[in-house]
């Protein structure tokens, strides 16, 4: 008994961190219809413009500090991941915007690559995994299970986590439906063309949305190298396409939709590997099955209107 | 406008002429031919090597890439070879078993290549093995450990040399892994063992020979499961695991993966040590999230502790290289000399290089012997070391320090 | 012949041409560098230490000399299109001191290397090239110089037959230029690219001349003549210098995917379906016929002879081709990647694991026996007629064998009526269904066609690997081979070849910058889709996905709209739908 809602709370940690992620795909691809391959590698980004603050910004006496250590490497991660999301956007993507959709599809997964090997390349031991800190307090929470089996045990970090990627998802929501720049992010994400009739800017909205995702999904990389304790180069794509693949189980272009699927793809994962022939080796075979699955039988997703899927 | 296009470029240009001018650099040491009084008229013979000179494992490649070049930059300073000067030329393998399948056949394809120094991963050597042995060249590898390379599938009972051209330097998990399982029953006295291993040969073929030992020793294999090599991520490991209550998880695989498997085992309640072999052993295991009581088997005796070794870390140290020589530094030090001495030896005092004297030099290999930086260096008629020193280690206030060396007798 | 407004005086063209030739040529002679470097003095007796008489141009100061003796000639002749080949001429001088220039500078530590004492032929020549592109531009850019293609056909065949056998040697010379990079060799890089600005110059100036496309109407008015000699030089290349073992095993690789890159052409260039998980058939073809092969490893005990293992690897990928293309019959565009993206990483994933013990997972299949034919293994030497040929020459002529296959079937696809179909499809497939194409079973059909041809070449592959992992064929693979058939140009066979060529070519021959292969990469296809997404050799008649052009070169004006202007492609692509969605 233990062993399944062991399983249960590592899903929803992984959940957090997918939905962190997602809801970036999510937001981008309701406003200019763009699959952002590139934007697991801004994920990875994020963790390493993390790690850079908390080894070459941070002064020393403050590292063990989780108090000081933990809000710097989060707006070190943030600013970085923000900083390439918005390059990305403006030199990449922009170009294109307009014409067919073969173009930043295989633009954005260009991107992708370089960014993987720019990071390899320039960051100082960035080929082999590197050792990620800590950055809050050590120990963990233990659940008694009734039954015996032993206890649930979750780390402070995963918690943490948790509640950090749904306050923020909470804050996103509010935000888009409450404030003139989300009311303007939704116009154009429903017809762009009425929205600039009606004096939005197209640019600082699209601007805006990549800044957003990318700022979550710099807190996801943050938060991801800090209860793993490691980050390579590889963490992005895989992390990516599971976040991809939890945005369209939602919904593509749903905020709602996006996170809740971020957590059925962490508990399918995780009861998948435990219970699923195959064992814990096949359950990225299982979200992809989910994947193929979502998108022949019900592309709208969980949350999302049935729309005509552009060719 | 154009014409003053034109006359600007002549300036911009001009100006640029007058200040290459000024920084004239002052003749820097010349050319290629900096070993002083050696006869190196015959040319160039290239010494290659196969590792992971990037990706996760590269601290051990580099090692092994520094070393080999170590020994190569003695020999031409010491002139062993007469009539030629050897170069180094090492290829990354990514641990990657067709990566360095290509490399091989890189290296192969150079008449000039006289052995190579490799690989690390016994799946790489694999797939190496053959292209090498195709060209009758000369492969000496100083760390991978697993048997069936050299003794083939039944290497317990009907052992069978597999490849002439194979030769290695260190000891075999055959009996690394009993040496463990004695140590841990007899001197740990620990029983309750979970194993788990990455699917690669070198991590299932040490933990086969672990659980015979342990099941002959008394001890209970209580689950066994297997993780990708690139994985990062265990939670869903250790939870299958933990209801069994073992007492130490045995890791056959790299510590890549091995540290943050033992970081995430403690952080998930299962605080019991991580056993592994020389794939863990390493300083990164430690940063990369190992835990005090975490143990590891490795060949050989402690560098440090051997006085032949001393010389080949003082001169390591001298050459100022950025990485440690790691696990295998030592090893690929003494197996490097091993093929330049056969060279020489070879070659005589006015030998020359062709693919005709591969044969021989092949010879000369499995007949050498002499004292190296991690002892006696001479090989068996399998190409297996005859040096079957192996160490238990144990993490102690952040750093590997060495329980008990020995052999394991059966 | 009209003439672009000229913004130098003639005597002012003329005078910067000729100096600008005899700069060159002054440059030639001279010193290049100062001191002699640590890895060797700079080859081609460049180095200021080696100048002593008498004295050779050989190397890129052979080449430097041709050009600027063909300047010359051409800055006092007045030759049709003059300027053009200078343009052409210049730039090839320009691009060959750049390179050099830059190289010198980086190992020697400074300016200080290439200037000082007599050393000045690296600035010589860079001056001297900027002045003869700048007559040439200066002097005005004629248009394109047309020459008759008229003629009897005996004649047309010997032009054919002595430009084709030209490409032959600039293939081979290319491959070979700068020797194989190796610790003994650490010039080879700067001396590649150097030879590559050089013949890059000279193709520009045969360009500029008339003659390059002059050669490509005539082999156009003789095509089966044209494709027999084509074949004959690809199989005559290893007698030529680029006939050593390691080459035969490059053309080797860069054919195999130059075969799977025709297929993906298949899906993607001809029916425009992306398929980002397409190397995964290449991987299903190569692990079949690795198991039907004997080796140790394998999961069956059977040793098939290769034809036999080749055919059931192409049919077994088919098939697999098939099932992924069925669930696609209701995705589209972007949704439809990512379903293949899906089957592929599900395909990287499960071999990774073994999957019922078909892959061996992280230690793959080592020890594939070499294809053998009459007891003759194929990387052993063979030699005909006295010309000893290198080991791995028999694979070599085989994968020309298997390119020339599929290009073959390609074209005959794309000219037949499910080529035809597949093309609607592309362009719009609702219109096509209301044409009555059956779509569906065209895209599974489409797919299937693609499959198999990469299983085939999976199965060449494997053998001449003689080791499949699980590792060559994951995501990355699939990027590039998608990133060749764009690069190349999409529906392009020459450019399906060309794109893998370069891709595989390269980074063979720039193993300084082997470092930065992928990041080089990542940049170039995002270059490539904003500058020139119908790639380098683009198809004619294949334009509306990725520029709205019609296929003579025009762009696509909404003032179109309505007027029946073009037989194959519509108005109906382009911006103006973009604005009625």
């Amino acid at each position: 008994m233990t062993t399944l809602f062991q399983q249960i709370a590592n899903g929803i940690v992984l959940g957090a961190v997918i939905g962190l992620i997602a809801l970036g795909y999510t937001m981008v691809y309701g406003i200019i219809q763009l699959i952002n391959f590139a934007h697991g590698e801004v994920f990875m980004v994020g963790a390493y413009g993390g790690l850079a603050t908390y080894t070459y910004i941070l002064p020393e006496q403050f590292r063990d500090d989780w108090q000081i250590a933990l809000p710097a490497v989060l707006v070190g991660g943030i600013v970085i991941s923000v900083i390439t999301a918005v390059i990305m956007e403006r030199f990449a993507y922009r170009p294109l915007r307009g014409g067919p959709r073969l173009a930043p599809l295989i633009t954005a997964l260009g991107v992708s690559v370089a960014l993987q090997e720019a990071v390899r390349l320039f960051y100082p031991g960035a080929t082999a995994t590197l050792a990620f800190p800590p950055l809050f307090v050590d120990g963990d929470l233990r659940i008694p299970v009734p039954g015996g089996g032993g206890d649930v045990v979750i780390t402070w970090i995963k918690l943490l986590l948790v509640i950090v990627a749904v306050l923020l998802a909470v804050g996103l929501q509010m935000y888009v439906s409450r404030s003139r720049m989300g009311r303007a992010m939704r116009a154009t994400a429903q017809d762009a063309d009425t929205a600039k009739l009606m004096g939005v800017n197209p640019d600082r909205v699209i601007v805006l949305t990549f800044i957003l995702g990318a700022a979550l999904a710099g807190v996801g990389g943050v938060m991801y190298g800090a209860y793993q304790n490691t980050i390579n180069i590889d963490m992005g794509f895989q992390n990516g396409i599971f976040a991809f693949t939890a945005a369209v189980l939602g919904g593509i272009g749903s905020l709602r939709g996006a996170v809740i699927g971020a957590f059925c793809i962490g508990l399918i994962k995780t009861l998948g590997g435990q219970y699923l022939p195959g064992g814990n080796q096949y359950d990225y075979v299982w979200i992809f099955v989910v994947l193929i699955l979502v998108l022949v039988f019900r592309p709208e997703g969980l949350f999302g209107e049935p729309e005509k899927v552009r060719a | 406008m154009r014409n003053q296009l034109v006359k600007s470029a002549a300036i911009v240009a001009g100006a640029l002429l007058l200040a290459a001018c000024g920084t004239n650099k002052t003749e820097t040491e010349g050319g290629g031919g900096g070993a002083a009084a050696c006869d190196t008229s015959k040319g160039t013979l290239v010494v290659g090597v196969v590792a992971p000179l990037s990706g996760a494992l590269s601290a051990l490649g580099l090692g092994i890439e520094n070393s080999a070049s170590l020994a190569v930059d003695q020999a031409n300073e010491a002139c062993k070879v007469k009539g030629y000067k050897l170069a180094l030329q090492a290829e990354d393998d990514q641990a990657n078993p067709q990566v360095g399948a290509q490399a091989a056949t890189k290296l192969s394809s150079d008449a000039n290549v006289v052995g190579v120094i490799g690989t690390l991963n016994s799946s790489v050597a694999q797939n190496v093995q053959p292209v090498l042995a195709d060209k009758d060249i000369v492969q000496i590898s100083p760390a991978n450990t697993n048997p069936t390379l050299t003794k083939g599938e039944k290497f317990l009972d009907a052992p069978e040399r597999q490849f002439d051209t194979y030769f290695r330097v260190c000891a075999t998990d055959d009996v690394q892994g009993p040496f463990a399982a004695k140590y841990l029953v007899e001197k740990a006295g620990k029983k309750k063992v979970a194993i788990i291993t990455d699917g690669k040969t070198y991590g299932d073929g040490l933990a086969a020979e672990f659980k015979k030992q342990l099941e002959t020793l008394g001890g209970t294999v209580v689950a066994q499961e297997k993780v990708g090599e690139k994985d990062t991520d265990f939670s869903g490991v250790i939870a299958k695991v933990t209801p069994s209550a073992p007492e130490v998880v045995y890791y056959g695989g790299e510590y890549p993966a091995a540290g943050p498997l033992s970081k995430q085992m403690k952080d998930a309640g299962l605080n019991i040590p991580v056993f592994g072999g020389d794939g863990i052993f390493d300083a990164k295991f430690i940063e990369l999230g190992g835990k005090e009581g975490d143990l590891a088997t490795s060949v050989g005796a402690p560098t440090e502790t051997l006085d032949s070794a001393k010389a080949f870390i003082d001169a390591y140290a001298k050459k100022g290289y950025s990485e440690e020589y790691s696990a295998y530094g030592a090893f690929s030090y003494d197996a490097t000399n091993a093929l330049i001495g056969a060279l020489a030896t070879t070659l005589g005092d006015s030998g020359t290089w062709g693919e005709d004297q591969r044969m021989k030099l092949l010879e000369n290999v499995g007949k050498y012997s002499a004292a190296g930086a991690t002892g006696d260096v001479a090989f068996d008629e399998y190409g297996d070391s005859t040096n079957k020193l192996l160490t238990v280690y144990q993490v102690t206030g952040g750093k590997w320090d060495p329980a008990e060396t020995g052999t394991f007798e059966k | 012949m009209s003439r672009v407004t000229s913004w130098m005086r003639p005597v002012h063209a003329l005078a910067f041409r000729v100096v600008g030739a005899v700069l060159v040529l002054i440059g030639t002679l001279m010193a290049w560098a100062t001191f002699v470097y640590n890895n060797g003095a700079y080859p081609a007796k460049a180095t200021l230490q080696y100048f002593d008489a008498p004295f050779a141009l050989n190397s890129f100061r052979l080449h430097l000399a041709i050009l600027g003796i063909a300047a010359l000639a051409v800055a006092l002749a007045p030759v049709p299109g003059r300027n053009r080949i200078l343009r052409g001429l210049g730039w090839g001088v320009i691009a060959i001191a750049a390179v050099h220039m830059a190289f010198m500078t980086y190992e020697g530590g400074g300016l200080g290397a290439i200037a000082g004492g007599t050393a000045f032929g690296s600035w010589s020549t860079l001056v001297g090239g900027i002045l003869i592109v700048l007559a040439a531009h200066g002097g005005g850019l004629e248009g394109p110089v047309h020459l008759p293609t008229k003629m009897p056909f005996y004649v047309a065949w010997l032009v054919l037959l002595v430009s084709f056998a030209g490409l032959l040697m600039l293939v081979s010379r290319t491959l070979t230029a700068g020797g194989q990079g190796g610790v003994a060799n650490p010039y080879s890089g700067p001396l590649f690219l150097s030879f590559v600005g050089y013949a890059g110059g000279l193709l520009a100036a045969l360009h500029g001349a008339g003659l390059l496309p002059w050669i490509s109407r005539l082999s156009e008015g003789h095509r089966a003549f044209s494709i027999v000699v084509l074949l004959g030089c690809a199989l005559a290349l290893p007698f030529t210098d680029a006939g050593t073992e390691y080459w035969m095993t490059v053309a080797a690789n860069i054919g195999v995917y130059a075969a799977t890159a025709i297929g993906l052409n298949v899906v993607v260039g001809l029916t425009g379906l992306l398929d980002l998980g397409y190397v995964a058939f290449l991987g299903i073809g190569a692990f079949v016929a690795a198991n039907l092969s004997g080796a140790a490893a394998a999961r069956f005990d059977i040793e098939l002879p290769f034809i036999v293992a080749a055919l059931i690897a192409a049919v077994v990928a088919g098939i697999f081709g098939a099932i992924v293309g069925s669930p696609t019959l209701r995705v589209r565009g972007d949704y439809l990647a990512i379903v293949t993206l899906a089957f592929g990483e599900i395909f990287v994933r499960s071999a990774q694991n073994d999957i019922g013990g078909l892959t061996n997972g992280s230690n793959a299949i080592p020890g594939l026996p070499p294809i053998s034919l009459f007891g003759k293994g194929f990387n052993e030497s063979i030699t005909i007629g006295g010309a000893k040929l290198p080991s791995g020459v028999l694979y070599y002529f085989l994968i020309v064998l298997l390119v020339a296959v599929v290009m073959a079937v390609f074209a005959n696809l794309k000219n037949s009526r499910i080529g035809r179909a597949w093309v609607a499809i592309r362009e719009d497939e609702d219109v096509a269904r209301a044409m009555g194409i059956r779509t569906g079973q065209a895209k599974i059909l489409a797919f299937m066609v693609g499959a198999t041809l990469a299983g085939l070449a999976g199965a060449v592959f494997a053998h001449k690997l003689s080791t499949v992992s699980y590792e060559s064929f994951k995501f990355l693979e699939s990027v590039t081979l998608l990133a060749a058939v764009i690069l190349g140009g999409m529906a392009s066979i020459p450019g399906a070849v060309l794109g893998a060529s370069l891709l595989f070519v390269l980074p063979e021959k720039l193993r300084e910058f082997s470092e930065y292969r992928l990041l080089m990469f990542g940049l170039a296809l995002v270059l490539i889709m904003r500058f020139r997404p119908q790639g380098l050799v683009p198809d004619k008649h294949r334009r509306a996905e990725l520029v709205g052009e019609d296929p003579e070169g025009k762009p696509l004006d909404e003032s179109d709209v309505g007027q029946a202007h073009l037989p194959d492609v519509g108005p109906t692509t382009g911006p103006t739908t973009r604005e009625a969605t």
